[in-house]
């Protein structure tokens, strides 16, 4: 039986390493001496790469909803992920629908991110109440555009609905970006 | 009684390499079950790959083995590092070249032997999803691009627009934030969805 760790890896460490976010060799190598030699770190390391695999699995089953990145999506369906994407500029209104084979649809929205550097995403249902808030939502390019991920399964029980939805500028005195419709057509066939 | 499972790691490396007939195939099988899944985290680390961090431990456990055996270990205290040394190694052949995969598969450890101790956590994908739109949305891209995009904390902060040193202090937060969710049996607010907008 190995001896109970007296000196553990830190777990901002442990997840550095992971993450080849180490630089430093030497630490990289010191780490993977203390890995080889303890239970206890390397089952904590296991840990975190089976949290790492469930992420994955996830993402591979197009189970992802909230804001993507287009890296982030680019990887998704390089991977032969099938996302169905609506593109909307400022005040459109846009025909949609989930079809047979679709696991994922994205709604990328347009504006001017001009000296924004994150903003709010507000939905708003059916019956016009606010239905809620996505915050703080990074913008990195005034040429940005903010994708918004819904899996095909959780769109393919929604009846037909038009949502509203608005994009504002994050913090103290936000102002509003674009304001864009989904006109949501209900799957008629089974997937 | 000390059992096989409360020796050293060296002890475990004497019994082999002694190669008493019962003794030793225990050990072996011991040794087995405590290497081979840091021998394959090892190769998940630097190879990316599942398959090869499999072929990897077979290749690992044969060689420490048959050195263990054929005496050519100089200091059973330090298997650990010798394990170690022998991955390094291999990792660096397979880079260099196309890995020969079926060729010593199985070849060395009877997998009756032990218990597979290389499997894959299984975690409660349905409770995943939920603690993962419960992220906010910085956490939830940050982990997204680090473990599905494996993508390093330099070239999220690129992405997102924020510092490497940001992307790890979100990183690790919501790893936290992961776990703890996951172990408990909280349900609180998720992110926003048409699911519930429909509700």
């Amino acid at each position: 039986m190995t001896a109970r760790c007296e000196a553990p890896i830190p777990e901002g460490t442990l997840l550095d390493y992971w993450a080849r976010d180490l630089t430093d060799g030497v630490e990289s190598a010191r780490i993977e001496e203390h890995l080889f030699a303890c239970g206890d770190c390397s089952a904590r390391l296991h840990d975190l790469t089976a949290l790492g695999s469930g992420l994955v699995a996830l993402v591979r089953q197009g189970r992802v909803s909230g804001i993507v990145s287009r890296a982030l999506l680019n990887r998704m369906q390089r991977d032969g992920i099938h996302v169905r994407m609506y593109s909307l500029a400022p005040g459109e209104t846009v025909p949609c629908a989930v079809f047979p084979g679709d696991d994922l649809v994205v709604a990328a929205l347009r504006a001017d991110f001009s000296g924004v550097d994150a903003v709010t995403l507000s939905v708003t249902g059916p019956v016009h109440a606010p239905n809620g808030e996505i915050n703080d939502v990074p913008v990195s390019r005034p040429d940005a555009e903010v994708l918004w991920a819904t899996p095909a399964a959780v769109v393919r029980r929604m009846p037909s609905m038009r949502l509203q939805l608005t994009l504002a500028s994050a913090g103290v005195a936000p102002a509003e970006l674009g304001k864009y419709v989904l006109d949501h057509s209900a799957s008629t066939s089974p997937a | 009684m000390q059992t096989i499972v409360d020796s050293s790691d060296g002890d475990l490396a004497r019994a082999v390499a002694a190669r008493g007939p019962e003794a030793a195939e225990a050990a072996e099988g011991e040794l087995y079950r405590r290497f081979a899944p840091r021998v394959r985290l090892y190769g998940l680390r630097h190879l990316r790959d599942g398959d090869a961090a499999r072929d990897l431990v077979q290749q690992v456990m044969l060689v420490t083995i048959e050195r263990l055996r054929g005496g050519s270990v100089r200091d059973a205290d330090q298997i650990a590092s010798f394990v170690l040394g022998v991955s390094r190694t291999m990792v660096k052949d397979i880079r260099r070249r196309d890995w020969r995969r079926d060729q010593l598969r199985d070849a060395f450890v009877r997998p009756d032997l032990v218990e597979d101790p290389m499997r894959e956590a299984t975690l409660d994908a349905d409770r995943l999803e939920m603690c993962l739109a419960r992220l906010a949305e910085r956490e939830r891209m940050v982990v997204l691009l680090t473990f599905y995009a494996e993508k390093t904390a330099g070239e999220v902060g690129k992405e997102l627009g924020v510092t490497e040193g940001n992307v790890r202090v979100i990183r690790h937060r919501a790893v936290e934030r992961l776990r703890t969710c996951m172990t408990s049996r909280e349900v609180g607010p998720r992110a926003v969805a048409p699911r519930e907008v429909a509700e």
